[in-house]
């Protein structure tokens, strides 16, 4: 009986310690991997015509990356363009996508479908194929929504919302650790709001550490004061905007018919 | 120079809405054209959301058509009693061509009876004041034939009730003449999306029979009130008008206004009836273009017309 209370108390501090060491593993692996977006709160003024934005940080040797810049998922609709008669291009529908962010870069130090597998890239969504079987769209088969969501990715890379790159992010290595670093144009065209940059180290085809940072983009002085403006108190900006163009059309008008412009 | 447009979402040269407003003001001045026609599609090319680019560019009409109405004004071309006349049938008429736009939708396909319909009436007002044009300034004898079928018009015309005197215009008509067409151009400009100078100009020069120039003052005497409630309505019940983006637009199509107006006076009737059916043609070819040509992205942002 005494034996067996020995043998259950070193069961007991094995176990314990074994925990503790697991724990002690994982937090030195997931302390290996950082991410720090330098812009990572850009503010909008009058004058702003976008930005840029780099990631930086450090991972596990050898080992590749990809960074994933998003914004939140949401709900978006769309007008579809199609073939009327045979002969005419008109709108003819609205396509829905639901659990689609608005705003997707993705960057990879190698072509994401040799570095990953399969499960791993649709698991963390990495890549437009990725993104086409994670969102949902008011489709009636397959074939329809490839279609439509290659339309898709058309449209937003053509408004500069989506894009991805294949070895722009740069690889330096020292004392046994390895930097990663890419500097990215943030474009105007980005609506002002929370982004999320997740960056995944990748190694035998799995995501070994995930890290992320934020970017934040903020409207300030007189953009925002006319942005709140529109949305907040219409009446009032109605009356400014018809007036400010009265205004401004009898103002030119008395300039030129002061001139002799207008005799 | 940039400039970051706060409810476009988006950041534009400031040399490229003062240029457009420049050009659109210049054909607004010229022949009493809104230009929204024009200015939305070129707004949407530079990047502009097409309900901002709509909305915002009835707010520079409004500017660039109070700026032409005074400068037309100052030389006694606009007929205020035919304008008011108009103006209350295109209210009546846009009303009426909102619901009608309700039936076309609950039938079925409203964007294509839309788009035929202003193809079919763009190209042939084009072309008949494009031929009408040549063949007037070429003083063809064809005078006794046109005004035998004038007459017959103006016959119906004078036995409607309500007769009254246009001074400015020097003519008599019926006041349900211009308060029907009014209605009727209305009921278009609703259905079409557009202001709908193209189509009341030509209405006003070929049945109103009024002299070109005063055509010019009136048709944007009408049009100002238009873009006002329009500008007002987006405002207020889409948010889609965008100050930044209407100033440096009016900028530009207030000075073209007048520079328009100025020219005009110096061109004869035929010679604007002539540059404005071009342009209706381009225009015309330019949507059938648009409808038939594959586009470059099938997919567009919803909202706007």
């Amino acid at each position: 009986m005494k034996h067996h209370s020995r043998l259950m108390k070193f069961f007991v501090c094995f176990q314990t310690l074994f925990i503790l060491a697991s724990f002690l593993f994982v937090n030195m692996a997931s302390a290996r991997l950082s991410a720090k977006a330098n812009h990572d709160h850009i503010t909008v003024d009058s004058f702003y015509h976008g930005s840029t934005v780099s990631v930086r940080g450090v991972s596990d040797p050898n080992t590749d990356i990809i960074i994933k810049i998003t914004s939140d998922e949401g709900h978006q609709v769309l007008r579809e363009r199609g073939k009327v008669g045979g002969l005419f291009w008109m709108n003819v529908g609205e396509l829905k996508i639901d659990h689609v962010p608005n705003t997707y870069f993705l960057h990879s130090t190698k072509n994401v479908e040799d570095i990953l597998s399969r499960d791993q890239i649709n698991k963390y969504v990495i890549g437009y194929p990725a993104l086409k079987r994670h969102v949902e769209m008011n489709a009636s088969d397959e074939g329809e929504k490839t279609g439509w969501f290659n339309e898709y990715v058309k449209f937003k890379e053509s408004s500069k919302l989506y894009g991805t790159t294949t070895g722009q992010i740069s690889l330096t290595e020292d004392k046994g650790a390895q930097s990663y670093y890419i500097l990215t144009q943030w474009p105007y065209q980005a609506p002002p709001g929370h982004y999320t940059v997740t960056v995944y180290a990748v190694k035998d085809k799995k995501v070994v550490e995930t890290a992320t940072s934020n970017v934040d983009v903020e409207q300030v002085g007189m953009v925002k004061s006319f942005a709140n403006m529109a949305k907040n108190s219409a009446t009032e900006y109605g009356f400014i905007s018809v007036f400010a163009a009265l205004s401004a059309g009898f103002g030119v008008a008395m300039v030129f018919g002061k001139s002799g412009g207008a005799h | 120079m940039y400039l970051y447009l706060p409810v476009a979402l988006t950041s534009i040269n400031i040399l490229i809405p003062i240029g457009l407003g420049l050009a659109v003001g210049l054909l607004s001045g010229l022949f009493g054209v809104g230009g929204g026609f024009l200015m939305t599609p070129l707004l949407i090319m530079f990047g502009i959301p097409s309900t901002v680019a709509a909305a915002t560019d009835s707010n520079q009409i409004v500017a660039a058509s109070v700026s032409g109405t005074y400068a037309h004004w100052k030389v006694g071309n606009v007929d205020f009693k035919m304008g008011l006349y108009l103006l209350m049938g295109g209210f009546i008429g846009g009303l009426a061509g909102v619901e009608l736009i309700k039936v076309l939708r609950a039938m079925g396909d409203a964007g294509f009876v839309i788009k035929i319909t202003y193809v079919l009436m763009l190209g042939s007002v084009g072309t008949y004041m494009f031929i009408e044009s040549i063949q007037s300034m070429k003083k063809k004898k064809t005078e006794e034939v046109k005004e035998e079928k004038d007459s017959k018009v103006a016959k119906f015309l004078r036995s409607l009730p309500f007769q009254t005197r246009f001074e400015k215009s020097g003519v008599t008509h019926s006041v349900l003449v211009p308060v029907v067409l009014g209605g009727f151009v209305g009921v278009l400009a609703a259905i079409m999306g557009v202001g709908g100078g193209f189509l009341m100009v030509p209405v006003m020069f070929y049945i109103l029979k009024m002299p070109m120039h005063v055509i010019v003052g009136t048709s944007l005497f009408q049009i100002l009130f238009t873009c006002i409630e329009v500008t007002f309505l987006q405002s207020y019940t889409n948010h889609t008008v965008d100050f930044i983006l209407a100033v440096l637009l009016l900028v530009g199509s207030t000075v073209g206004a007048q520079i328009g107006a100025i020219f005009g006076r110096k061109m004869k009737g035929d010679q604007l009836k002539i540059i404005l059916a071009s342009i209706v043609l381009v225009v015309t070819a330019k949507i059938v273009f648009d409808l038939t040509l594959t586009p470059s992205l099938l997919l567009s942002q919803a909202g706007g017309h």
